[in-house]
C-alpha cells in the first residue's frame, strides 16, 4: 500500500463511527508504522474509526508503563535493538565491538526485563500484539557478515527467551517472524536516512507490512470451523471408481505426496477441533474400503459425516452443514474440479471454495499454507477435542428427540452435569470467544472486545456465568455464557451464548432455573434483539416468554419448564 | 496527465486534508500550523513516492513552502532528465 493510499483509508474513516481505539508502543517515532497500522485496522474494520495513541520518543517502558488498558481496545508494541540498548543502533555513537559486546548483553537483558513487567501489567484484559526486532543487527560484531558471533547468537538467545515468557500469556499475539520474511525483504528494511533524520527506522515498504501483521494480530478474522473434502485427486491420487480401493494413492513412491501432506494437514485441523467431511460422487461401498485402509494418513473417525453417492455435491454440502449446524461463511470446500468447486458457490456464496491443485507443486504447498491461515487460532480449548464427538452424539440426541417418551427417557438416562461457574477470571478467553462466534442461539448479536467485555463488569450488580456440561457419552465443554445485572428482585440479561452442541438437552431451561434460584429473582428481562441467524433463540423466547423482550415472571417459567435432569454444580471465579 | 504543480497540490492534500487547492498552492511551513516536523516529513515520503524520485533530506529541510517544493522538484525532474 502506498503512503497516499494509508493516509487517505485513514481520512476516509466514517466520521460518527465507534472508535477503536490502540496503543502503538515504540521507542522510535511512530511516523508512518501509525499511518499504516491505522489504514490496515481501518479496512479489516470499517465501521469502526481506528484511533492510534502513542508514548514519547526513546521510551519504550515508560509508554507500557503508562498505559491505561481501559482507554485502548489493543496494544501493538513494536521492539527494536535499540530499544534493548542504544548500542545495537545507529543514532548513538556509544561504541560497537568485543570491547563493549558483554555489557550490551548485559543491558539487553534488563531492558527485557523491564519491558516484560511492563508487559505482563496489561496483558489480562488487552489484547496485546507485539513484534521482535525486525531489523538487521548492526555490523558491530567481530567476525565477518557470513559468520554469525556468539553475541548475536546471545542477543538473540535472549530476545528468543523473552518471548517464550510472554506468548505463554492468553492476551499476547507474538508476530511470526517467517510470515514478515515472505512479505518484506531483509535488506529492504532499514532505511539510514529517516532513522538519522526524523527517528524512524524503517523504509515505506517495511512499515506497511509491519502495519498490516499488527492489524492481523490485533483483528484477525473468526477461523473457519468446517472443511468439505472431495476424495478423487484431491484427498488421493486416482479416481477410487476405476482403480479400486487399493489403486489410489498419497505417497511420495507413488507420486502422489502432495496428497499425503494435504491428508496430514486435515489430521492437524481435525486434532484441532475443525470439523471434517467428505463430499463425493462415488459408490459408497468402494469409498468405504479405500477409507478403511491402514495406510490412510487421515483417521477415518475423524471424518463426519460422509457423503457419498451421484447426487449434486450442493446437496451433500447442504447437508453436511445441517448435520454440523453451522454456517456456509464458517465452512471451507476443497475439490480439483472447477465444475463441482461452481456449483458449490453458486449455492453457498459465503462459502471458501478452493481449487485442489493435483498437478501444481507451488500451488499445493500454497493450498497447505493457506488452509493454516483458514483454521488457524490463537489458542486451543479443552472444547476444541469434543467438537466432533459432541456432533456424533447430538445426532443420537437428535433421533432419540423425535420420540416424545423416548425423549424424556432419554435425558433421564443421560447422567448429565452442569458446571454453572459465575464471574469467571478474566485469563479465560473462553468466554468472549464464544460470545463472539455464536450466532444461533445468541441472545441479540452483540459482538465484545476483550477490553469492552471487562470494561462492562464493573458494574457491581453485573454478573457473568459460564456453564460447561458433560453426561455419559462425553464431555462438552464450556458452552454457554449468560451475562447480565441483578437489581432487587429482577433480573436482566444482555448477553446469553449457548453453541449448537448443545441444542436439544434442556440447558437454556436449567440456566434460566439457576438464575431464578440463585438471585431469588421474581423476573427475569431479556435484552433481546433479532439478528439473520438467531432463529433458535427467538423461538425459544417465545415458547417461554410468548413475546420476546417481555419479562418472565418466576410463576410463568414454572409453568413452562420440562423436568430438568441436570445434576448443577456451581463454582465461583 | 496531472501537471507537476496539480500533482503536488494532491500531495499537499493527502497530507494536510481539507485543504483546498488554492490554500495549497500558497501554502507554506507559517500559514499551515499542521506543518510540523513530522508532517514535514511525511510530505517529503509521499512527493517520494507519487513522483518517484529521492529527495536530498539535507536540502528538504530547507524547503518550507509549495513554491519551493514545487521549484525544487523542477529541478531534479531535470537532472534526471539530463542524465
Amino acid at each position: 500500500m502506498k503512503l497516499s493510499e494509508a493516509l487517505s483509508l485513514v481520512q476516509k474513516a466514517p466520521a460518527d463511527a465507534q472508535p477503536f481505539p490502540v496503543l502503538l508502543a515504540c521507542g522510535f517515532t511512530p511516523l508512518h508504522l501509525e499511518n499504516y497500522l491505522a489504514a490496515h485496522l481501518q479496512t479489516v474494520l470499517p465501521n469502526r474509526k481506528v484511533r492510534i495513541a502513542t508514548g514519547l520518543y526513546d521510551d519504550l517502558v515508560g509508554t507500557l508503563e503508562q498505559f491505561d488498558p481501559a482507554g485502548a481496545e489493543a496494544a501493538a508494541v513494536v521492539i527494536e535493538w535499540s530499544d534493548l540498548d542504544p548500542r545495537l543502533g545507529y543514532r548513538k555513537l556509544g561504541g560497537w565491538g568485543h570491547r563493549v559486546a558483554a555489557n550490551i548483553l548485559e543491558t539487553t537483558e534488563a531492558a527485557l526485563g523491564r519491558i516484560e513487567a511492563a508487559l505482563l501489567r496489561i496483558t489480562a484484559a488487552t489484547r496485546v500484539a507485539f513484534v521482535l526486532p525486525s531489523l538487521s543487527l548492526t555490523p558491530g560484531f567481530h567476525t565477518s557478515g557470513w559468520q554469525a558471533s556468539g553475541d548475536e547468537i546471545a542477543l538473540r538467545g535472549l530476545v528468543a527467551e523473552f518471548a517464550r515468557r510472554l506468548i505463554s500469556r492468553p492476551s499476547v499475539a507474538l508476530l511470526n517472524e517467517q510470515r514478515l520474511n515472505e512479505r518484506s525483504k531483509l535488506d529492504e528494511r532499514y532505511d539510514l536516512r529517516t532513522d538519522l533524520h526524523a527517528g524512524f527506522p524503517y523504509t515505506l515498504k517495511h512499515a506497511d507490512a509491519l502495519g498490516e501483521a499488527l492489524a492481523a494480530l490485533i483483528a484477525s478474522p473468526q477461523p473457519k470451523k468446517g472443511l468439505i473434502t472431495d476424495l478423487d485427486d484431491t484427498l488421493w491420487l486416482g479416481l477410487v471408481g476405476e482403480v479400486g480401493h487399493d489403486g489410489v494413492a498419497w505417497d511420495l513412491a507413488s507420486h502422489a505426496q502432495i496428497h499425503g501432506l494435504y491428508q496430514q494437514m486435515l489430521q492437524a485441523l481435525a486434532d484441532q477441533g475443525v470439523l471434517i467431511a467428505i463430499a463425493s460422487k462415488n459408490s459408497a461401498e468402494v469409498v468405504e474400503q479405500a477409507l478403511a485402509r491402514p495406510d490412510l494418513v487421515l483417521p477415518r473417525e475423524k471424518v463426519y459425516p460422509v457423503e457419498v453417492h451421484w447426487e449434486a455435491k450442493s446437496g451433500s454440502v447442504e447437508r453436511i452443514l445441517k448435520t454440523w449446524n453451522i454456517g456456509a461463511d464458517s465452512v471451507v470446500f476443497v475439490d480439483d474440479n472447477r465444475m463441482e468447486l461452481e456449483e458449490v458457490r453458486a449455492r453457498f456464496p459465503d462459502m471458501e471454495c478452493i481449487l485442489f491443485p493435483k498437478s501444481d507443486y507451488a500451488a499445493g504447498l500454497k493450498l497447505l499454507h493457506r488452509l493454516r491461515d483458514l483454521f488457524g487460532k490463537p489458542r486451543l480449548a479443552e472444547e476444541d477435542a469434543y467438537r466432533l464427538e459432541s456432533i456424533k452424539q447430538n445426532q443420537h440426541v437428535a433421533d432419540s428427540m423425535r420420540n416424545g417418551d423416548m425423549a424424556e427417557r432419554f435425558l433421564a438416562a443421560a447422567e448429565a452435569s452442569m458446571g454453572l461457574e459465575f464471574n469467571p477470571p478474566a485469563t479465560d478467553k473462553r468466554v468472549v470467544e464464544l460470545v463472539n462466534k455464536t450466532n444461533q442461539f445468541n441472545l441479540n448479536g452483540v459482538r465484545y472486545t476483550e477490553a469492552e467485555w471487562q470494561q462492562g463488569l464493573n458494574d457491581p450488580d453485573c454478573f457473568v456465568a459460564v456453564v460447561s456440561y458433560r453426561d455419559k457419552f462425553g464431555p462438552l465443554g464450556k458452552i454457554a455464557v449468560l451475562r447480565g445485572a441483578r437489581t432487587q428482585a429482577r433480573v436482566r440479561i444482555d448477553t446469553w451464548v449457548m453453541s449448537c452442541r448443545a441444542f436439544s438437552r434442556r440447558i437454556e431451561y436449567q440456566c434460566l432455573s439457576q438464575l431464578f434460584q440463585r438471585f431469588g429473582a421474581d423476573e427475569v428481562i431479556f435484552n433481546f434483539m433479532s439478528t439473520p441467524k438467531n432463529g433458535p433463540m427467538r423461538e425459544f423466547l417465545s415458547a417461554v416468554v410468548g413475546e420476546p423482550g417481555l419479562a418472565l415472571t418466576r410463576q410463568a417459567f414454572a409453568a413452562k419448564c420440562p423436568k430438568l435432569y441436570q445434576k448443577v454444580v456451581e463454582n465461583y471465579g | 496527465m496531472d501537471s507537476r504543480e496539480d500533482k503536488l497540490v494532491k500531495v499537499f492534500q493527502t497530507v494536510f486534508p481539507d485543504m483546498d487547492a488554492h490554500t495549497a498552492r500558497g501554502a507554506s511551513q507559517e500559514s499551515v500550523p499542521r506543518w510540523d516536523s513530522v508532517a514535514a516529513i511525511t510530505l517529503m515520503n509521499v512527493i517520494e513516492e507519487e513522483f518517484e524520485v529521492q529527495l536530498d533530506f539535507d536540502k528538504a529541510a530547507d524547503l518550507t513552502s509549495f513554491p519551493q517544493i514545487l521549484d525544487y522538484l523542477g529541478e531534479i525532474q531535470a537532472d534526471a532528465a539530463r542524465l
